[in-house]
């Protein structure tokens, strides 16, 4: 998995977002175990405490559940994982919306756009849609 | 925690020190064959290699000497007030078990220099024809000696363990006063090793005008006619020697605390590592 | 109890103040960053905390006690050089370290020192500055100490050391363990920190959490640092 972090927002949210991609994505599968705070936070370099923070938003979210030996746990709950990935893309579209009202297209041209990128095999710049 | 210290210290010292006495002995044995054969020997080239070996014991002797004495200077000087302090220094041990360490292990390898220099020439001298004369010789005037310490009733080996042990103490005090000289002149905040020569010099100056001065006030207070040195009181020879050696001895160790007490004093309260 | 408390605490050089009247706290399981520009005080502080300094005015504690014998026992140090002793063999240093901290972890030294290849008989003498550095902390990382104070530990260090660096202090994270580092390269340690002090010229100008500084300010401490200590 790749950690990154950019300026200005809080470094516990960025990781609340990551580790969401990752549970989404399957890089940790539903009702599967996570890491260690500890692990997770070497991985990532970043201060443990600040990943017991993110786990611990997830927790609330749902998407992750702590038993109090064994550690803590994925949500085997598909729905909620779905509609996470929902909540993800959404955003994603949102501000690829954006970006392109910005450039001046209209949403018909944007669409269309689309379909042409999509029937030409789709090997655009994929660094552009992060 | 000050035996720890102990034995690390002498794993520093002890990986230099040991092989110089392998070298002493090793050269000593060569100057004995050599005594023995070669230097007996009609053919120049044997003579001239059998005088290198003596020449070569001559230098172990110095070079054991002399390293013992620059390892306790440079002991103290690399590993308490270089980039190793910061290691020691910080270490769970009082700035006194740091001192006694040091000062402990120096006279371990002083006492064992001596050692080893005497045993170096006992096996030099073993069953030389020349040298048994000289002992023999050497023997007589112990004899002789020994008539008249009978005579004056002076205890020659009471005095020659005096006289070994103000050596020594005479070692353990200079020791310190390097020490206490290192310390002060590291504590200012540059030209550290100028400052600290300048520091043994004056700690030598002060303590000989202390002394005369010490000496010229006893005598205002006319403490000289009082007591032991009343002229009136008859000492015998024996008891004006002891006592002599008792002061002597006293003496060194009050110049070997204060210096003690001056090096403790830069360490705790002056410390000024780069 | 704070692992570190510094009550109106002044060092003076001669006349020249390098600390003035600093009064901050450390509390266990935080990772602190202390950082400045060059000469801003941060060795000092360092230096005062292990007693290798005494100060001039305030005073500084260590789990409620002035540094001294009892607190080197609490505090493991890195020092801004590498100071171990040269002729030490890699396996004579943890006889060292193991001898003088009962809280000395061999084993987890050992597993480090197995790691990054470097033979138990190789000396100090023999081992390149990158190697130094990185057997220096892994001594210092070892043990379970209350403070770790850890001054400059990735300055002059190719990044790929310096990532090995953080990774050492993250992984021997210990929640009753405070870990304060100084250093002026905000950018690499940034994630790594809980909170951060500035401090420039003898003087704290701020103790925030990171994240509190990227929450109120939106910026990064970097980018906060470069604002404050604008020349």
């Amino acid at each position: 998995m790749l950690w990154q972090f950019n300026d200005g927002a809080p470094i516990y949210a960025q990781l609340v977002q990551q580790i969401k991609v990752g549970i989404v994505s399957g890089v940790f599968p539903p009702g599967e175990r996570l890491p260690s705070v500890r692990d997770l936070a070497t991985a990532a370099g970043v201060n443990p405490n600040t990943m017991q923070r993110a786990l611990t938003e997830l927790e609330r979210d749902g998407l992750v559940y702590s038993q109090r030996t064994a550690g803590r746990f994925v949500t085997e709950d598909k729905e909620m994982i779905e509609t996470a990935k929902r909540a993800l893309a959404e955003r994603h579209i949102s501000a690829f919306l954006d970006a392109m009202t910005r450039l001046g297209y209209r949403r018909e041209d944007v669409i269309e756009m689309l379909r042409q990128e999509i029937k030409g095999g789709g090997d655009g710049d994929v660094s552009l849609a992060m | 925690m000050l035996r720890k210290l102990l034995k690390h210290e002498f794993r520093a010292t002890g990986r230099i020190m040991l092989p110089l006495y392998l070298i002493l002995l090793a050269t000593s044995v060569a100057a004995n064959l050599s005594l023995r054969y070669l230097m007996n020997s009609r053919a120049w080239f044997l003579n001239m290699v059998g005088g290198l070996l003596m020449m070569a014991l001559v230098v172990a002797i110095i070079g054991v000497c002399v390293v013992s004495f620059v390892l306790m200077i440079q002991r103290f000087y690399r590993n308490l007030l270089q980039d190793e302090g910061y290691v020691m220094l910080t270490l769970p041990v009082s700035i006194h078990q740091h001192i006694w360490s040091k000062l402990i292990v120096s006279s371990v390898w002083f006492i064992v220099t001596g050692l080893a220099v005497i045993l170096a020439c006992c096996v030099t001298a073993f069953d030389i024809t020349v040298i048994k004369e000289i002992l023999w010789g050497l023997g007589r005037i112990f004899e002789e000696l020994r008539k008249v310490q009978a005579y004056y009733a002076l205890n020659g080996t009471a005095i020659a363990i005096e006289m070994i042990v103000l050596v020594f103490l005479g070692l353990v005090a200079m020791c310190l006063q390097f020490y206490a000289a290192l310390a002060a002149g590291h504590s200012l905040p540059s030209h550290k090793m100028a400052w600290s020569v300048v520091w043994y010099f004056g700690l030598q100056f002060v303590f000989q005008l202390l002394g005369v001065c010490a000496i010229q006030i006893l005598d205002q207070v006319n403490f000289f006619d009082w007591g032991i040195f009343n002229a009136n009181v008859h000492l015998d020879v024996m008891a004006g020697i002891h006592i002599g050696m008792l002061l002597l001895t006293l003496g060194t160790v009050i110049y070997g605390a204060v210096f003690y007490g001056v090096t403790t004093f830069f360490l705790k309260k002056r410390l000024n590592l780069e | 109890m704070s692992v570190l408390q510094c009550n109106n605490l002044t060092k003076r050089y001669g006349k020249a103040p390098a600390l003035e009247q600093v009064n901050l706290t450390v509390e266990p399981g935080r990772i602190v960053g202390l950082l400045g520009p060059n000469g801003s005080g941060k060795t000092t502080l360092i230096k005062l905390a292990n007693g290798l300094l005494t100060p001039s005015e305030g005073e500084l504690l260590i789990c409620g006690a002035a540094p001294g014998r009892a607190t080197h026992g609490l505090v493991s140090y890195l020092p801004e050089r590498t100071c171990i002793p040269t002729w030490m063999s890699a396996r004579q240093l943890l006889d060292f370290y193991g001898d003088f901290y009962p809280d000395f972890r061999r084993d987890a030294a050992e597993e480090m020192l197995q790691h990054l290849d470097i033979p138990s008989t190789q000396r100090v003498k023999q081992m390149s500055k990158g190697t130094r550095e990185k057997v220096q902390l892994i001594m210092v990382m070892s043990r379970q100490a209350k403070l770790y104070l850890l001054d400059e530990p990735i300055g002059g260090v190719d990044p790929a050391t310096r990532d090995y660096i953080l990774s050492t202090i993250i992984g021997n994270y210990n929640p009753e363990a405070a870990v304060v580092i100084s250093t002026h390269l905000i950018s690499d340690v940034e994630k790594v920190l809980d909170e951060v002090i500035f401090i420039n010229r003898g003087k704290i100008m701020l103790q925030s959490s990171v994240d509190e500084i990227r929450e109120e300010k939106g910026m990064s401490v970097d980018a906060l640092f470069r604002e404050v200590f604008k020349c």
